[in-house]
């Protein structure tokens, strides 16, 4: 039987998801500001979309690769 | 919401969508005429879910009705900073990923049918599972009652008040608890794939008239640069902290929804519920996204509107493209009708679910342990239907915005998780610090929701939560653990 994977146990999981979350929390723009603007919405907006566009790819990434409790092949686990 | 296209129209496209949902649940009560004597067939669809039936009833629980009538006006409000909508919904996703693995397999070795089953499994504690039970069905009467409110107020908007409020509810309460009773869990998740294409359609046709009459968010922007300008600017420090606590509220407590874990259950495999999830984690940009857009094109097409006003804003959007062109016209009408199913697909799955932990885990349980599984079935049913009920007697005179009643459900339901996430990981957990634990959290969460108190901007339920889990880890550092319960522990995980 072929090793059990689970996200939790892969200290990948966990960096990955602290440094997304550290990035889709706009903590680290100057209050107030917005400009420059892109085709009307201000440049943190956009920063903040292709991080949460980044957490899905990563959380994409972990169901793909992370996580594999083997119970499609045993009946009793 | 007042849609003056709406009428007849209104009438038929509601109508039809009944009569549809009703022929669902007769197919699926033909089809499966034995579901009513197997808790696991009725409240888990045979536990045999495919990926796209998974996929669109995952949908349903996440995004409701109130996804696309809320969310706008929030965005017209405050401006960018309601972004928070996009990645919170993907951080729902992230949270699955600590413990669905793991649930999903003590699921099919166990039979597991709802969260309190896992609770109750692991802890052995009967006053454990029936405050878990408890706080469950408080979070999910909660949610109903919010569900109910928006059926008639979306009912009533749509038929420009041919329909009054109080019948648009009773109409689909009955229709639901009619097709959700003929084919539990299948019926449930086939109508969750028809009403989740429905809104999806809907949402897509709003943003593209939006775009094509309102002007894009180039236009917004100048608006908000010229009148507000803290609108399309990056959140201050108190901004900051509402942001992260509303993701970690929402991500948590969504993930740990009692009708969102049950559906784990349901997966036919491992692989379909890993399908299922990639599709979900970019879901949010398909509609979080897109309703998002709508409320700050909002902002310049309809300037100026007081909170109030700006709550209708999806119908005044809605009616105002209905009249510019014969396309919208029609797509609106479905969009309405979307919204409606979509709320209808929430408060079904909801509703199985309380049904199932009444049935399950107070009745079956603590009742009547040798009750037949067709009898737990009949007693889960006639308690939902009696707490629908009451339910509706509250939602007969609506109370205040739906967003606030959103935050209070979450602030007590949060409360579950270290019991349903840490006890899949730590054998050593003490189940009286759990209790403890839970009882505070609850207790501390309650108390600031009801003084209107959040400090540092973060909501009471997160200081709940870090109480609770204060009180779950030291407690059980302190207290050490039975040897006889840390074998318990060790044989139901089974996979340290």
């Amino acid at each position: 039987m072929r090793a059990r994977k689970e996200p939790v146990r892969s200290p990948a999981v966990w960096i990955g998801f602290v440094v997304l979350m550290a990035l889709i929390t706009p903590w680290y723009f100057p209050a107030g500001s917005f400009e420059p603007l892109l085709w009307g919405v201000p440049y943190w907006a956009w920063i903040i979309l292709a991080a949460s566009l980044a957490l899905s790819c990563f959380v994409a990434w972990v169901v793909c690769c992370q996580w594999d409790m083997g119970t499609d092949d045993d009946p009793e686990a | 919401m007042e849609l003056a296209f709406g009428g007849a129209a209104g009438i038929a496209v509601l109508l039809a969508y009944g009569g549809l949902m009703l022929a669902v649940g007769l197919i699926t009560y033909l089809r499966n005429r034995h579901i009513h004597e197997s808790l696991d067939e009725y409240y888990l669809g045979g536990r045999g879910l495919g990926v796209m039936v998974l996929f669109f009833t995952f949908f349903a629980t996440q995004y409701s009705g109130n996804t696309v009538i809320g969310y706008p006006p929030t965005a017209y409000r405050i401006g960018y900073q309601y972004l928070v909508s996009v990645p919170f919904f993907i951080c729902i996703i992230a949270v699955y990923l600590f413990f669905a693995p793991r649930l999903y397999a003590l699921g099919r070795r166990f039979s597991l049918l709802t969260p309190v089953d896992w609770i109750d499994m692991r802890f052995r504690s009967r006053a454990v599972t029936i405050l878990a039970s408890i706080l469950m069905l408080y979070a999910l009467g909660n949610y109903l009652l919010e569900q109910f409110v928006a059926i008639g107020q979306g009912v009533s908007g749509l038929t420009g008040g041919t329909i009054p409020y109080q019948v648009g509810v009773v109409f689909f309460i009955v229709i639901m608890v009619a097709y959700s009773w003929l084919g539990g869990m299948r019926s449930v998740a086939y109508t969750d794939t028809i009403q989740g294409i429905a809104l999806l359609f809907g949402v897509f046709m709003l943003l593209l008239g939006s775009l094509i009459y309102f002007g894009g968010p180039g236009t917004a922007a100048e608006v908000m640069r010229r009148e507000a300008p803290d609108k399309l600017g990056a959140p201050d420090a108190a901004g900051v902290a509402h942001w992260f606590s509303l993701i970690a509220l929402v991500g948590i407590g969504a993930a740990v929804y009692p009708h969102a874990v049950q559906r784990i259950f349901s997966a036919r495999s491992e692989a379909t519920l890993k399908r299922s999830f990639i599709r979900m984690a970019f879901m949010p940009f398909a509609t979080a996204a897109v309703v998002f857009f709508v409320g700050i094109i909002g902002i310049a097409a309809f300037p100026g509107l007081s909170t109030g006003e700006s709550e209708q804003l999806v119908g005044r959007i809605a009616n105002a493209l209905a009249t510019r062109h014969v396309v919208f016209y029609w797509a609106m009408v479905l969009l309405f009708g979307g919204v409606i199913a979509a709320i209808v697909s929430t408060a079904d799955s909801v509703l199985l679910t309380f049904s199932s932990i009444v049935s399950n885990d107070l009745y079956g349980r603590f009742v009547d342990r040798d009750a037949s599984e067709h009898r737990k079935i009949r007693v889960g049913k006639l308690v939902g239907l009696a707490a629908v009920v009451v339910l509706v007697i509250i939602a007969w005179y609506p109370p205040g915005t739906l967003y606030r009643i959103f935050v209070l459900k979450f602030e007590l339901l949060i409360q579950a998780a270290p019991a349903l996430i840490l006890g899949l990981y730590w054998v050593r957990l003490n189940t009286r610090a759990v209790f403890a634990g839970m009882l505070a959290g609850t207790l501390l969460a309650s108390a600031m929701t009801f003084a209107d108190w959040t400090p540092l901007g973060v909501f009471s339920g997160l200081w709940g939560l870090l109480l609770n889990l204060a009180i779950c880890v030291l407690g059980s550092l302190l207290l050490g653990v039975k040897r006889a319960d840390e074998a318990h522990a060790v044989e139901v995980i089974g996979m340290r």
